[in-house]
């Protein structure tokens, strides 16, 4: 890729995320403040509908996701997760009890749609090698022939 | 709300400003400022098109006439499909010039293949028509908007300049590939934020909207039928028809006057210095004549029944029941305009550059001085478009109004460039004279300038419900086909002619079935925008076949807008996709060198005038 080429990828991306991102926002806004399950349920549909862009995007464009790309969205998932589970321990009761079941299970299905991404694009053996840190913690030369199991 | 509208707006143009850095810091050549390396992503023009369609229609503008007049208004947006066929066309042969014969900018395109320095002096007029007034006008009314948003804690010159800041800034540091990728993603949030405002606007409403209810237009006024195919009538400002302005003919007219923004020196250059692929088909087809056109059909009515009070109040109603979506809809109105401005101010500052300075004034300049020169003409250029919003909102409003009909004239010299190579630069000339006069003289600006100098006129804007860009085109386009046909044989057709063949040869497009498929547009248009459309009126409701009235429970004339916007978006399609216009390649391409022609220098006037200027002899 040119420097141009990964430019305008950054772009394509900034592109789909940031308006999807605002639609998403008020969505999940307003299903948190007035209590609205479908709400909620709408915020997670339209940030799984910014995911199946940005996948179509890597494909039209024959990239995948970047390091940074997969940092911020573990790291936003994360913030995400603590914040339901701080939200249901320190905060107010009323509050946990009327917002874990539809975030907890927003949460859940975007896990299942990336797990699903990688499974179609990767297969279900490669998807699982690409966390498989146990069966590359060997750096001998000879962990890398494949009589001895390598496939690094 | 005003906090919240600022911090979007404030996030917004930071945006703008980290794409243009990125785009400055890795930018190649430094002559790539201007032009993208002709590499501007096809993404970003597919997404950028269908903005600035709704753009030339403007949002505010579009949803205010369909809460006046009701569904005869709505029809306007049909309008976007003949804009999405005109745009493929053009489109992909500008493309092809471009590459085939390196004519990089508009004005060297019809210049050189006409041989013609008026030509480039008339497409450096119309850019800064819609660079200066064009632009001013819409930057006017979006500090305006912003005034009324904010309860006048942001006054109108305030806003002004700041909008007009937040836009040089991106385009000062990173050029046309960073405003066009920034705009690409405005074009995003408009195109999702439309249909949403619209469908939560009516999950917020206590009361029901169309098409439960009537759309709440004056005493008179036909809001679900199109008020006949011609009302007599002398124009707007002169006599008013009280059951609306929107005939046949003045939908059909005011499409044609959409094409302004096709033809828009602009983007002409977007199309230019798009990548090759398929971006031209996709965005025509499905965004621009299938997305964008079918939102404003289905969509503005709804919408414009919920803000018969305007767009501001509309937008606290929504902001009561959800901060972000009452801000996310202001958004939308703004952002519908500003990327107008942001893209015409650019976009004409650099062609400025590009066929002035660097063509007459300063030839030699070295890659860095372009962009050096690009630069101060971007800001200047938004400088004078901030001034002339703040100081002349009148005067920009005045001039604006001639900016989309003037651009439409060029339509003759279009089509000799792409298709008939028996359209000669006389005829060119001769046409787009006379069709710039007579639009000028049905619009504001010739008629309060005729009439402060002189006598009344008879006629107003738009006479006969004719909009000016029609009156023009149609008299421009008979004197074109006079002249041509007494000058076929004319001299300078040869290095037409080659251009034309080489063009020709690098295309893939299909010749078969261009008859079935021309027949039809003509049946299509006939029934869109022409005496047929009146059919609609009652055909699902009083069908002329049977003498049972059907209870659809919405207006027959929705139904029929909707059917043929589904069968006009088939038939961009086949122009884009079965013919060929919509793919672009680089793969065929034969490069070829036009001999200078005979005109090529500047003539005399223009000479002596720059001389005095530079101080330099030519």
């Amino acid at each position: 890729m040119t420097p141009y080429d990964r430019l305008d990828r950054h772009a394509l991306v900034m592109a789909i995320w940031t308006p999807s991102g605002f639609v998403a926002a008020t969505l999940l806004h307003k299903g948190l403040v007035s209590g609205g399950d479908w709400w909620i349920f709408a915020g997670f549909v339209a940030i799984i509908a910014t995911f199946v862009a940005h996948v179509i995007a890597n494909a039209v464009l024959k990239t995948g996701f970047t390091t940074g790309e997969r940092a911020l969205g573990i790291v936003a998932f994360a913030a995400a997760l603590l914040s339901l589970l701080m939200a249901v321990l320190v905060g107010p009761a009323e509050l946990g009890a009327r917002i874990f079941l539809p975030v907890g299970l927003g949460l859940i299905s975007l896990v299942v749609t990336v797990v699903a991404y990688l499974v179609i694009a990767f297969g279900a053996r490669s998807a699982f090698e690409k966390f498989d840190v146990i069966r590359d913690n060997n750096l001998r030369p000879a962990s890398r022939l494949p009589h001895r199991g390598g496939r690094r | 709300m005003t906090t919240l509208l600022l911090s979007l707006l404030i996030l917004l143009a930071l945006y703008a400003v980290y794409i243009a850095a990125l785009v400055a810091r890795r930018e190649v050549r430094p002559a790539d400022f201007l032009d993208a390396g002709q590499g501007i992503p096809g993404w970003a023009a597919m997404f950028l098109l269908p903005a600035l369609a709704v753009a030339g229609l403007g949002v505010e503008n579009h949803l205010g006439l369909v809460a006046r007049f009701g569904l005869q208004a709505s029809h306007l947006a049909l309008g976007l499909v003949l804009v999405s066929m005109a745009s493929v066309l053009v489109w992909n042969r500008m493309w092809y010039a471009t590459r085939v014969a390196h004519l990089a900018t508009p004005g060297e395109a019809l210049g050189q293949f006409y041989g013609s320095v008026a030509l480039r002096v008339v497409m450096l007029a119309l850019a800064v028509l819609f660079a200066l007034p064009f632009s001013a006008n819409l930057l006017s009314s979006s500090a305006q908007l912003l005034e009324r948003a904010t309860e006048g804690m942001l006054p109108r010159a305030a806003g002004v300049w700041l909008l007009a800041i937040s836009l040089a800034i991106p385009g000062i540091i990173g050029g046309w590939r960073a405003t066009i990728a920034t705009l690409a993603m405005e074009a995003i949030l408009l195109a999702l934020f439309l249909p949403g405002s619209t469908v939560l606007a009516e999950i917020f409403a206590t009361t029901p909207g169309y098409p439960a209810a009537p759309i709440p237009v004056q005493e008179g006024v036909l809001w679900d039928r199109l008020p006949g195919v011609i009302q007599y009538s002398a124009g707007i400002g002169k006599e008013m028809p009280s059951i609306g302005i929107f005939t046949s003919v003045a939908l059909s007219s005011s499409a044609v006057g959409l094409l302004g923004i096709v033809f828009s020196p602009a983007t002409l250059y977007l199309g230019q210095t798009v990548r090759p692929g398929s971006s031209f088909g996709l965005s025509t087809v499905w965004l621009t004549g299938g997305l964008m056109a079918g939102v404003l059909i289905l969509g503005a009515p709804l919408l414009a029944t919920r803000m018969a009070e305007g767009p501001v109040a509309f937008a606290m109603q929504l902001y009561a029941a959800e901060p972000l979506a009452g801000v996310g809809f202001l958004m939308m109105v703004l952002v519908g305009t500003l990327l107008a401005v942001s893209f015409f101010v650019t976009g004409g500052a650099i062609l400025f550059t590009r066929e002035l300075v660097v063509r007459y004034l300063l030839p030699t300049l070295s890659e860095r001085g372009q962009r050096f020169g690009a630069r101060v003409a971007i800001g200047v250029a938004f400088f004078l478009v901030a001034f002339m919003a703040s100081f002349l909102p009148l005067v920009s409003a005045i001039l604006a109004s001639v900016a989309l009909p003037l651009a439409v004239q060029l339509l003759p010299a279009v089509l000799g460039l792409a298709f008939f190579r028996w359209i000669s630069r006389g005829a060119v000339l001769a046409g787009m004279t006379l069709g710039m006069l007579i639009v000028f003289f049905t619009e504001p600006p010739g008629l309060i300038l005729f009439e402060g100098l002189f006598v009344d006129l008879p006629w107003g804007r738009w006479p006969l419900t004719i909009h000016s860009a029609a009156w023009g085109l149609a008299f421009n386009l008979l004197l074109v086909l006079l002249s041509s046909a007494a000058t076929l044989r004319a001299p300078d057709s040869f290095q037409r002619s080659r251009l034309y063949d080489a063009m020709f040869q690098a295309t893939q497009v299909k010749v078969g079935g261009r008859g079935l498929l021309w027949a039809l547009m003509l049946l299509w248009s006939f029934l869109t925008y022409g005496p047929g459309s009146i059919l609609g009126n009652t055909f699902f409701s009083h069908p002329i076949f049977s003498p049972i009235e059907a209870s659809l429970g919405v207006p027959s004339l929705w139904v029929w807008q909707v059917l043929f916007w589904m069968l006009g978006v088939v038939l961009v399609w086949w122009l884009a996709f079965k013919l060929g216009f919509g793919r672009t390649s680089e793969d065929r391409i034969k490069p070829i060198e036009l001999a200078p022609a005979t005109s090529s220098r500047p003539p005399d006037w223009l000479a002596a005038g720059l001389s005095r200027v530079t101080g330099r002899a030519h």
